[in-house]
Formats: structure tokens, C-alpha cells, sequence
């Protein structure tokens, strides 16, 4: 053992070409010339430069000459890469190469601080103070791996936290660090991930997003501070000067996220995305990011079982398809690209993979470039690697062909000038028909397969074939069989040679035991076998892919639905105004616009839809929504998280937006779950399938923020363990307001004072911390956001008016609110709205006094009562739940149905443009085949500012769509297993349906 | 007038000395003592048959008369007569596989009784925990539901469930029928995501030929021990579970993905089991013909929940009963979500209606059809002669929340008192805003 290790050193030494100048030298300087020639290669100078039977000079690490016609110095070391390649070595910007495994373990029960020893971040997950440089050491094995496979160079860093430090940029080889590491400080990382940290907060995707925000506020005001030192801070702001890494993988939303973020900051992050870029592609591009993509493109499906085969989900199938486009995708979009191997669990799979993206329309040298050019540029390195040319670095690959195709060989990688030999370059390849002679006998041998690993045969009386057991082992070939013809000879005969020029020759044991003389003349090629042609006809005949869908779900369609000019005629028109209903009635809908409503009405160009025996009502609002939102509705790690906002993370591609429209619903709040007293932001959106989540957001909606009280703040159903987080009582509840409320007041006067001072005296103070938290909670005192409060019994729904008119400001909206009726007068007096369920009750202590009637008695003593979900299965059937105020109190119809039109809209500040039908507002309108209340009505087209973007008569034809397509790619799938290549399990996957309580403990690898 | 007064004067006196009075349940309706006749209702038999104007009579707690009131002569002199004109009469709805009785507040751990520690539980009985003067039963039966397979939950062999009427003073005289079956959680190919650590992707179930085998011995084991007689040893389990192969117990089968619904059944055939029900059948759809080809009955889920993949049409679970019932089987609608939804079944069925059923099919799967399942359709499950009177008289349509409205509930022919501790609240803060006024 200790033999190996002193025998591994010593090779070191041996091939150490640079001197390490401060190292002690144990035993004779060994320094060598290292110089180089490679000639007659076709030289790949850069990713657009290929110059043919070129010779590349290289002196220890640098290259010092490329091109044709370049003299070979004396004392070079000649090598004839005649018919080779030579490529510069690829460079892999996501890599954490050398650095320790992170260590990470939780204990029982809630973690509200920080456990990083030492004066670092309030937050475990920002370590900006991490530095790869210090901590990275050489890694052969995983080196090793990435040579293989072509690279030359990594950017190291760490792939632990929302804040990550800096990267180091180093070479593949094996001598020490201090050689290795091309640039100390290349980068800076960022994710969404918190990775090791166990601290609670964040606990979500959206808490994420915040507390960089607040990060970089922090680092801000730390600059001109001296009242604390912050380690993680002092770094944050060290490293604004490097280039801006971020890795936003998991969803192509989180590409959007990252980028948005950053514009907020001033900084352009390189992106690191998720190889499903081409589902989101017009978004992607707007964000002029250069993107970092993956090539990790799934197996097929195994598909054989049609029972198994229901667990794949009809996106994933057609995932499957349109991965390996999505390079060619990015490329036709012009958006700028590295290619990373990270990801790809088998290293040597990358040209396989590059291959099938070059096959569908990749351009290769768009692919040399994202693996070279592209990357060394990024981090400023492109003077060092990424090309070939003089003064740069000596990393490079040798091969027989293009490195984007499975079968290219790479014979060796050149890292600073050291050889990693791969393949003998100077191993021939044997293929061809040979005459055989054994002594006195003569056979005709035949050499096939893969240079690597030839088969050989005898072929005799020109047609049987003999296997020959074979080996060869650089010059020399080891053979044995058994000729099939005995008359000339039995048993098996054994041959030990060499290579010749021409063949073989060598000793041969006959079966008697006696010797003699044998050699293989070459007397030709192999005929080509048709094989080949009838693959390229496959390939030519393989079906185009299946179409885009937006959203990529099923249910998606090619085309985002647009306003149109519709007339309705003859409906029974619901207004949810003055108005009451209007028998017999038509609408035309127009520029998204409600533009008439009337009896006899025409309009040119319009798309008539017959109402007859139909309903038309507004489209339905849910005022509690927790569809569309990605990873995480609560960030329940603490009491107060008014930093965080649901319109960070809209998700535009929740199958749940099409379920809602299949019921009406037209606009929704997307609220923060009920985990703590303060909760987050709200997006309010309206159900736009297919369009982004940009477009989702109502622009110009005034702002919500979610409260909530009882129970779920208290933690009280959360197990014993959670039993530590301030509040845990009803009166810790109003602790918390009031304090949240003091400090916010307090956070105001602080900025104001500040805002007062003239430009002389601002420059000698320093500005007040901002405080992301501390700034919507003085929105909400100046009555710039808005309350939506989940509350269930009546002492804390009391308490909370009383906070409010403290002061001085209203609450909006009581949400669930089932204690309502019990303080309906002084919910009236207050003016705060009711949103609530329409027969909950009895899933915890706090809501058994919940009563149907809350609603009819709310709405009685003239308080504005809403119906909501917080549910995405209730919410497609809000008007049923409204109707349910008619059995429960008696509520009149018209006025049940406000419940879930005007009024939520009223409570969201919406009436004034959705909610009812009336001239002017917005096109948001149902078609329903029946009395709107009824059990027995469904929704035929609901209508958002004049696009149908549901349609019942369509669904079928839309389902059709989906099996004939589903059909097709199962199809598609089968030939991939005939054709021996892998596949996988499916496994089905269930979508968490969010409501108010749902709490994840870890966020990031949701979906 | 006097009477009244009395009556007045007596909740008054009642309130004044019991003023916990307001938090009971309200007490069963007393014995049918006189012959009842609703006339000229519309009458929805269960059966799938409609009489337009119908003539419903009953005594001692049995339907005597279901006629078609235009051609029928009956002498109502000694009946207390309803007239129902317009109104819906139907038999009381049966909501299949629900823990009505054994939970009262999901959050609050002691009010829960349906899960009992342990795998094999078969003689574990959910009729003895079953508790009549649960809050939930007054709303479930509001609504129209009048009887409930109350039925344990939890292992892999949850234990028995009993039919229980929703009025009764005691489990005693709630139980309609028995400890009628044993209720066996069929192993999972898939486990579900763990969501909670950030899972959304089913995992293979790696134990479950574990599962079967240990399923496998213990019923060959319940077997052989019921044909050894008297056993020296006794068993409470193996005792429990004699009544699956000698017919006169039901093995409910819950299980969802198509594969393990295929399994559990040829399983529980080759054991000798005599009757089986399958419970959940999300995927049924696919292996539909076999579930026809053996005769096997199914209880479905809620109708109002979401489709299982987005690939799914948005309103397959509307529609499931409606394409079973195509298919050949005999389906029961249920709704076992959460306990306190369970008197939203009628809605459930009204949406099976608008989609595909009608309205009179889709009633037959909370009434006659579980009936026979559980072996109750002597007793009830349709409006016919000699069955229990055990009605729901609504103002209007009982499948719409609209017009679903009871007028009057009968159990066995005691009128039953419909508002409890919700009504009473509306009443009291109704009042009190009134006052205000």
C-alpha cells in the first residue's frame, strides 16, 4: 500500500512541468523542456476557426504557436495526429469540483436563529463569506470524470445557500492547488435553494426571494454603518464586482424569478436554468440573460404496460420529446447559452446528448461555442482558455472527430500542458479482410467492430464463420479457435503476434503441440453493411415533434386565446347590479370591454353566440385562493413575514387555473397561508391560461397583505414540538400586532426624519436601515395595502377592529371569518368586509361554532359578504357554494350570486372594472347551461376581457387532442426500447393542493 | 293554542333551569303511534322510478302505501295527512365508508375514535364507539342523509363498520345492521409523495410483496381456522374474520390504482371470500370489464374533487359514476373526505345527475344500491311497501343546494327534529340583530 502511494507521488513529480518557485525540491530538480509539436491535425482554433493540417506548438502550460506553417522548435516532442482533431478543452461553469460535502443536520423542534458560529449573517443561508478558493483542493476521481468527458477547466463553487460566495476558476490537473487555481475569485453565487441551513426561516420559495432582497438592503446600509460587524455582509459587498451567478433550476419560472430579482439590484445574473427553457421561451429571452442549460435529457418512459404507462404524465412525455430541442430552441431565439454537464448523472453521456441536440438543429459550433467560448468569456478568462491560440493555456482535446457525437473518441486531454491519455492515439485500427496462413494452412480472417474491441472470424470455404477468442493489448494480439473444416487440421489452434504494417504476424501452438510461423496479410476493406442506410432512413422518417403548448400541461393549447368581438344573444342576463337579472337579453363584448348590453343588438364581424335558455353572469371571483403558487404558501418561520409576496412566485402553469375556469372563476387572490399573525403579500390575478405570470397580475390592483389569527398562528394543531414560536396564545397575537405596528410607526419617523435632512447633512448621516418588512406594514398604516385577515372566532376577529382603529386605519377583509355573525354590527361599523366558507366546520376546536348561516347574517346586517374557496377543488364550484346561502338562511338569489362577483370584488378593490356586467368593465363574463345556482349548471365559456379561455363544447376536442397525442409519443417511446436505449420507470406525481395550513418543510425540491 | 303556551312555557323553564339544554343534540323523535300519509308529493322511489303525484302511507315505522295518488282510493280518516303537493319525497339517503360517530373535530385528537393501533384488527367494531350524540349528525342528516356505514379506519385491516340510522338514543338501537363488514386497506404498488419534505413524485412501494405475503398468510390462517369448529386456542381475530367466507360478511376492498384493484380481488376469490365491495376505485375506469366480469359492486369517493392527472378531463370525477354505471357496474356515490362534508352528499349525487346520470340513477347510488350492497335493501334504500319509513320530504329538488330544503324527516316513521346547535345559533343572533332593528 504505502508502495502505491510513494509510487503515485513519484509519477507526480515525474510529470510536473511547472516548478512550484517556493517549494522545496527533496532529492534532484527534475524540471523538463516540455515542448510539443502536434502536426497534420485539423486544428479547432475556436469555435468558428478550423484550420486543416495545422500543427499546435505547446511549451510547458502555454501554447506558443497554431496554425499552418508553423516551424517545430527544436528539442519538440513530435506528435502526428494525422486524421485527428484538435479541440479546445470545454470549460463547466456549474461545478463544486474539490470542495467539501456540505454537513447538515436538524434537530427536533423549531430553529429561529442562526447556529454559524461567529459574527456571520442573521440568516444560516447567506454565506456570502465563502470563499471555493480556500477550501478547494484536488479532487482526481471527480477530475478525472470531467476529462473524460472533455473539459478542461471548472468554475468551482459552493451549491450550499441562497447566498453561496465566490467561485474559483481552476484547471483539471493533478498538481497542487496552488497550480491549479487558474483565478481565485472568478464569481459570485446565488440560488433559491437554503440548502444545509436549518434555520426555519426561509421555508419557502417566496421567503427565498425575500431574504436575498433583503440581503442586498442589508449589505447597502452596512457599507455606511459602524454600529455592528457582519462578516456574511462584508463579503456580500466584496463580491458585487464579480460576475453574478445564479442557479435557478428546478422550473423555467425560477429563470424569471432570478432575473427579476436581479433588475430590482441593478445586476444581470448569468442564469442558471432547467432544460425546459423552450416551454417559457419568449419570457426567457426578454430577460436577455445568458443562460446556463443543462443537457440532462430524460430517458424514455417505459410504456409497455398500458397500466403502468397511466402513471406518466402527458407532460412528462412530452418533455421527453422536446428536451433535446430545447438548445436548438434558445439558439433560434438568439438567446446567448453555455451548455454545463451538471446534472447528467453519467459524465460520458454529454456527447450522446449533444449529439441528439445537434441532430434536431443544434448548430455544432454553437455547442463548441457554449462549451468553450461562451464560458471563458463569462468569467473574463477568454485571453486564457476557450481557444487555441498563442499565449493561452495549453487545454486541450485530441480526438478522431467531433466531440458531439457518441461514438468520437477522445485519445487525449491536454490540461496546462500535462497529458491525460485516454486512448491509444497511435492504436490502429485493424477492420479489413485478411488471408491467414498457419503454417501450411490458409484461411480467410475477417476483422470487425469497434477499433477498441475487434471481433475477429474465420471465414472458411467462403462462408462459415468462426468465432476466434481474441485480445489485443497495444502491438500485441493473442487469437485461438478451432477450424470448423477438420481435414487439414483439428483442435484448437493458438497464435500469439504483432501488428505489422500490413497485418499480423507471430507463433502459432498447433493442437499436436507443435509450432509454426503465421501471419495476416491485409487484402482489403470491409464491404459496408446496409445497416446504416436503413438507419439514416429512420431518422429521416421520424415524426416531428409534437407542438408547443402554453402552459406546457395538458390542457395547454398552440395558441394563447385572444379578445374577440362576442355577441351573446338571448341569454338571461345575471348583472350583479341595480339592474337585478334581464331576461332575454344581449351582450356584446368588445375590445375586452363589456360594450353593450341591450335587447336586438348587432355587431359586425361578431362572434354570435346563442344564449338561448342560457345564464350570463360576471365571471366568479375567489377573494382565497392558494392556486398558482410555487413552492410554498407559507412562510410561517416566523410571526411577522410582511417581506414576503406571492407575486414573486406565480405559477402560470398550475393545471388548477384551467379547473377554476371550468367553473367560472375569472380572478383570484392568491393569498399567503394562515402559519403566522402577519403573512405575506397577495398577487391578484385573473385566470389568463397559457399567458405568463407577469401578464397574470391585474396591473395596477391595489395591494393585500394576508393576516391571520387563532389556531393555525398559534400552532396549536402543529404537534408538541411547536410550542416555541411567539405567539402562542391569543394574546400573544395582539402582542404581536401591536409591537409589528409600534416599530413600523417608529420605522416611518425614522425615514422621515432622515428624508428631511438636507443634501449637507444627509452626507454626514447615514441612511436608516431599509427594512422590506417595516416598509409594507407602513403601507398598511397608510392605507396604501389592504388586509385580508383568516379569523374564525369572534374575541379575535373584535380585537383586531380594535388594533386597527388604534390605529388609525380599517381592516379590509375578514377571510373564513365563521364566527362572523356572532360581531356582524361591529364588523358593519368597522366596514370590513366578510369572505367566507360557505358550511365549514368541525375540522378543528375553533370553528365549531361555525354556522351556514354565517353568510346570510353577515349579508343581513349589511356587511359585504364574499364566498371563497381556499380550496382549488371548492373554488370550481364557488356558485354552488354561494347557493348553499340560500338554503342556509335564505339569502335572495341575485344577492347569493354577488357573493362571489361583485362582492369579492368590492373586497378587492376590483369594482370599478370586474364583478358585474355593466357597460365599461371589463369582459369578464360565464355562459352557464343552466340557473347559475343550480347543481345542474355548467359553466360552456368563461370569457376574461373578451378571449373565451374555457370552453365545454371545446373540452372534448381538446381531450381528443391529448390521447391521439399521448398515443403518438407512447408510440414514440416503444421504438426508443426496441432500439435497446434506456428507459425509465414512470412514476406518477401528485401536485400539492395548497390551503391556508399547508407547511413544507423542504421547499426547494418542490414543484 | 293552550298547548302551545304549554309548550312555550316548558322550553322556557327548560332554558331557565337547563341552560346547557342549548348544547344538546336534539333527542330522537318519539314512536310512530299513528298512521302517516304524504299526499300528492313527487316521489323519488330510489329505484330509479318516479311517481308524479304519489300517495305515501306508513305505520308502525313501515311504508304501508306507495301509490300513484290519481289512481289510488285511500281512507286517510284516521292518518295525520302531510300535504306535500309539490314537494320531493325520498327515501333517506345512506352515505357509504364514513366516520360519522367516531369524530367529532378532526384537529382535536380526543374526539377521534376510527383509528386503532395495529394492522390486523378485523374484530375491532366501530358500532361500539359510535357516538349518537355527535354534533356532526344532526347537519349530515339536515341535508337528507338518514343512515350511515360507519366504519373504522387505519391498518390494514381497519376492523368492522355497522349501518347505523341517524336518530337513535343510543348505538344500540342506532345499529341497523351489524358489524356487516370488515374493511381491508389493500398494500400500495406507489406510496404517496411525501409532500411535506418536498415530495411529488410516488415511490415504488419496495415492501409490498412483503405486504401481500403477510396478507396472504393471515387469511389462509383465518381460513383454516374456521373449519377447525372449536378451536382450543382461541382468536379474536381470525374468529372475526369467519364471517367473509361463509358470505355472511362483506369484505370492502379499498384500494385505488388499476393493477392493485385487479390483485386485491383475484386475491380475495382465491381465499374464498364470498362477497366483495371495492371502495375508491379511482382508476376503476380501466379495469371496468373486470370488475363486471366478477360481479364486484363499487363505492366511489367524493364526485366534487379534483382529477387525479391534468391530462384528465377537468370533470372526470363528475362523471365517473355516470361511465361505471356504462360499464355495467353497480356504484355507490359516497363522500368520506372529512366527516363534517358527509351531508353534502346530496350535492355530490346532483352533480352525477347534470353529468350523465339523471337524476332518478344517480339517486339509486346513495339509496337503493348501497342498500343491497349492505344487505339493508330489506329494510330501506327505496320507497316500497313493507320497507322502514325512513323519508325526506323537501320543498323542492334534494340533489340542489338550492332548493334542498326538508320539510319533514321520518326515521322508521319518528319524525325527527331537524334543528340543532347551528339553527339554534342562527336563531339566536338572528334575534339578537332583529332586536337591534
Amino acid at each position: 500500500m504505502i508502495k502505491k502511494i510513494l509510487l503515485a507521488c513519484m509519477c507526480l513529480a515525474v510529470f510536473s512541468l511547472k516548478a512550484q518557485d517556493t517549494y522545496q525540491v527533496n532529492g534532484v530538480k527534475d524540471e523538463r523542456p516540455g515542448i510539443h509539436a502536434f502536426t497534420n491535425a485539423v486544428l479547432h482554433v475556436d469555435y468558428q476557426t478550423v484550420i486543416p493540417n495545422a500543427t499546435l506548438i505547446i511549451e510547458k502550460s502555454k501554447i506558443t504557436a497554431a496554425g499552418d506553417g508553423v516551424n517545430i522548435p527544436k528539442g519538440a516532442i513530435v506528435h502526428d495526429l494525422m486524421g485527428k482533431h484538435i479541440y479546445p478543452s470545454f470549460i463547466e461553469l456549474s461545478s463544486d469540483l474539490g470542495l467539501p460535502d456540505k454537513e447538515s443536520s436538524r434537530g427536533a423542534g423549531p430553529q429561529l436563529a442562526p447556529t454559524t458560529k461567529g459574527a456571520y449573517n442573521a440568516n444560516d443561508a447567506i454565506k456570502a463569506y465563502y470563499d471555493a478558493a480556500s477550501h478547494f483542493t484536488v479532487n482526481t476521481k471527480d477530475a478525472e470524470k470531467l476529462k473524460k468527458a472533455g473539459f478542461g477547466a471548472v468554475l468551482t463553487h459552493s451549491k450550499d445557500g441562497l447566498v453561496r460566495g465566490t467561485g474559483a476558476f481552476v484547471a483539471l490537473g493533478t498538481e497542487a492547488e496552488n497550480l491549479e487555481i487558474l483565478k481565485e475569485r472568478a464569481s459570485s453565487h446565488f440560488s433559491f435553494d437554503k440548502g444545509s441551513s436549518t434555520q426555519d426561516n426561509p421555508s419557502s420559495l417566496m421567503g427565498a426571494i425575500a431574504l436575498i432582497k433583503q440581503t442586498y438592503l442589508d449589505a447597502d446600509w452596512y457599507k455606511n454603518q459602524n454600529k455592528m460587524v457582519d462578516l456574511s455582509l462584508e463579503a456580500f459587498n466584496n463580491n458585487k464586482n464579480l460576475t453574478q451567478f445564479f442557479d435557478a433550476g428546478g422550473d423555467k419560472l425560477n429563470i424569471l424569478r432570478a432575473d427579476k430579482l436581479g433588475d430590482e439590484f441593478g445586476v444581470q445574473y448569468i442564469i442558471k436554468g432547467n432544460g425546459d427553457e423552450y416551454q417559457r421561451l419568449a419570457e426567457i429571452k426578454n430577460t436577455n440573460a445568458t443562460l446556463i442549460i443543462p443537457v440532462n435529457f430524460p430517458a424514455a418512459y417505459d410504456v409497455e404496460d398500458p397500466l403502468d404507462a397511466i402513471n406518466v404524465s402527458y407532460e412528462s412525455m412530452k418533455h421527453w420529446e422536446m428536451a433535446p430541442y430545447n438548445l436548438k430552441k434558445l439558439q433560434d431565439a438568439g438567446v446567448e447559452f453555455i451548455i454545463t454537464s451538471d446534472g447528467l448523472k453519467d459524465l460520458s453521456k454529454l456527447s450522446e446528448m449533444l449529439e441528439k441536440a445537434i441532430e434536431v438543429g443544434l448548430k455544432e459550433e454553437l455547442a463548441l461555442k457554449a462549451l468553450t467560448f461562451t464560458p471563458a468569456k463569462t468569467i473574463g478568462m477568454e485571453s486564457k482558455v476557450g481557444s487555441l491560440k498563442k499565449g493561452m493555456l495549453a487545454n486541450f482535446i485530441i480526438t478522431d472527430g467531433s466531440p458531439f457525437k457518441k461514438d468520437t473518441k477522445i485519445f487525449e486531454n491536454w490540461v496546462q500542458g500535462n497529458i491525460n491519455s485516454y486512448k491509444d492515439i497511435s492504436e490502429k485500427d485493424l477492420n479489413g479482410k485478411y488471408d491467414l496462413t498457419i503454417g501450411k494452412l490458409d484461411f480467410k480472417l475477417q476483422i470487425s467492430g469497434k477499433p477498441t474491441k475487434p471481433d475477429f472470424h474465420i471465414i472458411e470455404n467462403d462462408s462459415v464463420k468462426t468465432d476466434v477468442k481474441s485480445s489485443v493489448d497495444k502491438t500485441l494480439v493473442t487469437l485461438s479457435f478451432e477450424p470448423k473444416d477438420t481435414v487439414n487440421a483439428t483442435g484448437k489452434i493458438r497464435l500469439s503476434g504483432w501488428i505489422t504494417e500490413n497485418g499480423l504476424n507471430g507463433k502459432a501452438e498447433m493442437a499436436d503441440g507443435s509450432w509454426v510461423e503465421w501471419s495476416a496479410k491485409r487484402t482489403g476493406d470491409l464491404e459496408k453493411k446496409e445497416e446504416k442506410k436503413e438507419d439514416e432512413k429512420s431518422a429521416g422518417d421520424k415524426e416531428e415533434p409534437g407542438k408547443l403548448i402554453y402552459p406546457f400541461v395538458a390542457h395547454g393549447l398552440p395558441e394563447k386565446p385572444t379578445s374577440e368581438t362576442i355577441l351573446i344573444k338571448n341569454a338571461t342576463v345575471w348583472t350583479s347590479e341595480a339592474d337585478g337579472v334581464l331576461e332575454a337579453t344581449d351582450v356584446l363584448l368588445q375590445n375586452g370591454k363589456i360594450a353593450k348590453i341591450g335587447k336586438n343588438l348587432s355587431a359586425s364581424g361578431a362572434r354570435v353566440i346563442d344564449g338561448t335558455g342560457k345564464h350570463l353572469t360576471p365571471g366568479v371571483i375567489d377573494e382565497h385562493s392558494h392556486i398558482a403558487i410555487s413552492r410554498g404558501v407559507n412562510e410561517g418561520s416566523e410571526a411577522v413575514t410582511a417581506e414576503v409576496n406571492i407575486e414573486d412566485v406565480v405559477d402560470s402553469d398550475d393545471i388548477n387555473i384551467y379547473r377554476q375556469l371550468s367553473g367560472g372563476v375569472t380572478s383570484a387572490q392568491l393569498l399567503h397561508g394562515s402559519a403566522n399573525p402577519i403573512g405575506g403579500r397577495s398577487a391578484i390575478i385573473k385566470l389568463k391560461w397559457g399567458y405568463g405570470p407577469e401578464e397574470l397580475k391585474i396591473k395596477g390592483a391595489d395591494k393585500f397583505i394576508k393576516f391571520a389569527l387563532g389556531e393555525n398562528v398559534k400552532q396549536s394543531n402543529w404537534g408538541d414540538r411547536n410550542t416555541v414560536r411567539f405567539p402562542q396564545t391569543r394574546m400573544g397575537v395582539e402582542g404581536v400586532f401591536e409591537d409589528a405596528f409600534t416599530r413600523a410607526l417608529a420605522y416611518e419617523k425614522e425615514w422621515k426624519t432622515y428624508n428631511s435632512l438636507s443634501k449637507k447633512e444627509k452626507a454626514n448621516a447615514s441612511a436608516p436601515r431599509r427594512n422590506l418588512e417595516m416598509e409594507t406594514i407602513v403601507e398598511i398604516l397608510n392605507g396604501k395595502r389592504f388586509i385580508s385577515c383568516h379569523s374564525y372566532v369572534q374575541s379575535e376577529i373584535n380585537m383586531l377592529m380594535h388594533v386597527a382603529n388604534r390605529y388609525n386605519f380599517k381592516i379590509n377583509t375578514f377571510t373564513h371569518i365563521l364566527e362572523g355573525y356572532k360581531v356582524a354590527d361591529k364588523m358593519k361599523e368597522h366596514g370590513v368586509g366578510g369572505s367566507t366558507f360557505a358550511d365549514w366546520w368541525a375540522y378543528k376546536f375553533e370553528v365549531n361554532d361555525a354556522i351556514p348561516y354565517n353568510a346570510a347574517l353577515m349579508h343581513g346586517q349589511g356587511v359585504v359578504t364574499a364566498i371563497n374557496s381556499d380550496d382549488a377543488e371548492m373554488g370550481r364550484r364557488l356558485n354552488q357554494e354561494a347557493a348553499k346561502t340560500i338554503k342556509y338562511g335564505d339569502v335572495e338569489e341575485q344577492e347569493a350570486l354577488k357573493m362571489v362577483t361583485i362582492n369579492p370584488a368590492k373586497l378587492l378593490h376590483l369594482d370599478n372594472r370586474t364583478g358585474s356586467i355593466k357597460v365599461g368593465k371589463d369582459a369578464d363574463v360565464v355562459l352557464w347551461t343552466d340557473h347559475p345556482l343550480s347543481i345542474y349548471a355548467k359553466a360552456e365559456k368563461t370569457i376574461i376581457e373578451g378571449a373565451v379561455f374555457y370552453d365545454l363544447d371545446k373540452e372534448t376536442e381538446i381531450l381528443a387532442g391529448i390521447q391521439s397525442e399521448r398515443a403518438r409519443l407512447i408510440r414514440e417511446m416503444q421504438g426508443d426500447k426496441k432500439n435497446g436505449k434506456a428507459t425509465q420507470k414512470g412514476k406518477p406525481k401528485s401536485q400539492i393542493i395548497y390551503h391556508c395550513e399547508t407547511e413544507i418543510e423542504n421547499y426547494s425540491s418542490l414543484k | 293554542m293552550n298547548k302551545l303556551i304549554n309548550h312555550i312555557l316548558t322550553c322556557f323553564l327548560l332554558l331557565v333551569i337547563f341552560p346547557s339544554a342549548f348544547a344538546q343534540v336534539p333527542a330522537p323523535g318519539d314512536a310512530q303511534t299513528k298512521p302517516i300519509a304524504i299526499m300528492n308529493a313527487i316521489a323519488h322511489l330510489g329505484n330509479g322510478k318516479v311517481i308524479e303525484n304519489s300517495a305515501i302511507t306508513f305505520e308502525d315505522g313501515k311504508l304501508t302505501v306507495v301509490a300513484d295518488a290519481t289512481t289510488i282510493r285511500l281512507d286517510l280518516s284516521r292518518f295525520r295527512v302531510i300535504n306535500a303537493e309539490g314537494m320531493h319525497v325520498y327515501p333517506g339517503l345512506i352515505a357509504s365508508n364514513t366516520i360519522i360517530g367516531l369524530e367529532e373535530i378532526a384537529a382535536v385528537r380526543a374526539t377521534r375514535d376510527q383509528d386503532e393501533v395495529g394492522e390486523f384488527n378485523p374484530n375491532i367494531r366501530a358500532l361500539v364507539a359510535y357516538n349518537t350524540d355527535s354534533e356532526i349528525i344532526p347537519t349530515t342528516r339536515f341535508n337528507g342523509v338518514l343512515y350511515s356505514q360507519t366504519t373504522p379506519r387505519g391498518g390494514r385491516i381497519s376492523g368492522s363498520s355497522s349501518v347505523m340510522g341517524l336518530d337513535a338514543w343510543n348505538w344500540e338501537d342506532a345499529a341497523l345492521k351489524v358489524d356487516e363488514g370488515i374493511h381491508l386497506n389493500w398494500p400500495s404498488r406507489m406510496l404517496y409523495p411525501r409532500w411535506w419534505r418536498g415530495e411529488t413524485e410516488w415511490r415504488v412501494n419496495e415492501e409490498y410483496d412483503a405486504e401481500y405475503d403477510q396478507l396472504s398468510g393471515f387469511f389462509k390462517e383465518a381460513v383454516s381456522y374456521g373449519e377447525m369448529g372449536e378451536p382450543t386456542v382461541p382468536n379474536l381475530k381470525m374468529k372475526a374474520m369467519s364471517g367473509l367466507f361463509d358470505g355472511s360478511k362483506t369484505l370492502y376492498i379499498h384500494t385505488g390504482r388499476a393493477k392493485e384493484i385487479i390483485e386485491s380481488i383475484q386475491f380475495a376469490q382465491e381465499h374464498g371470500v364470498k362477497k366483495i365491495v371495492l371502495v375508491g376505485g379511482d382508476q376503476a375506469l380501466y379495469v371496468a370489464s373486470f370488475l363486471k366480469e366478477n360481479n364486484i359492486p363499487i363505492i366511489l369517493e367524493d364526485t366534487h374533487r379534483l382529477p387525479e392527472q391534468s391530462s384528465d378531463a377537468v370533470y372526470l370525477p363528475y362523471q365517473l359514476p355516470f361511465l361505471l354505471k356504462e360499464a355495467g357496474l353497480k356504484v355507490v356515490i359516497s363522500q368520506w373526505d372529512e366527516v363534517m362534508k358527509v351531508r353534502n352528499l346530496p350535492f355530490g349525487v346532483g352533480t352525477a345527475a347534470a353529468y350523465g346520470l339523471g337524476k332518478e340513477e344517480a339517486l339509486k347510488m346513495v339509496t337503493l344500491n348501497p342498500a343491497q350492497i349492505m344487505g339493508v335493501d330489506d329494510k330501506i334504500g327505496s320507497l316500497e311497501v313493507g320497507k322502514l319509513a325512513s323519508i325526506v320530504v323537501s320543498e323542492g329538488d334534494l340533489l340542489d343546494m338550492k332548493t334542498n330544503k326538508l320539510k319533514h324527516v321520518f326515521v322508521e316513521g319518528r319524525e325527527v327534529t331537524l334543528d340543532a346547535h347551528q339553527q339554534r345559533l342562527y336563531e339566536k343572533f338572528k334575534e339578537k340583530y332583529e332586536k337591534q332593528e
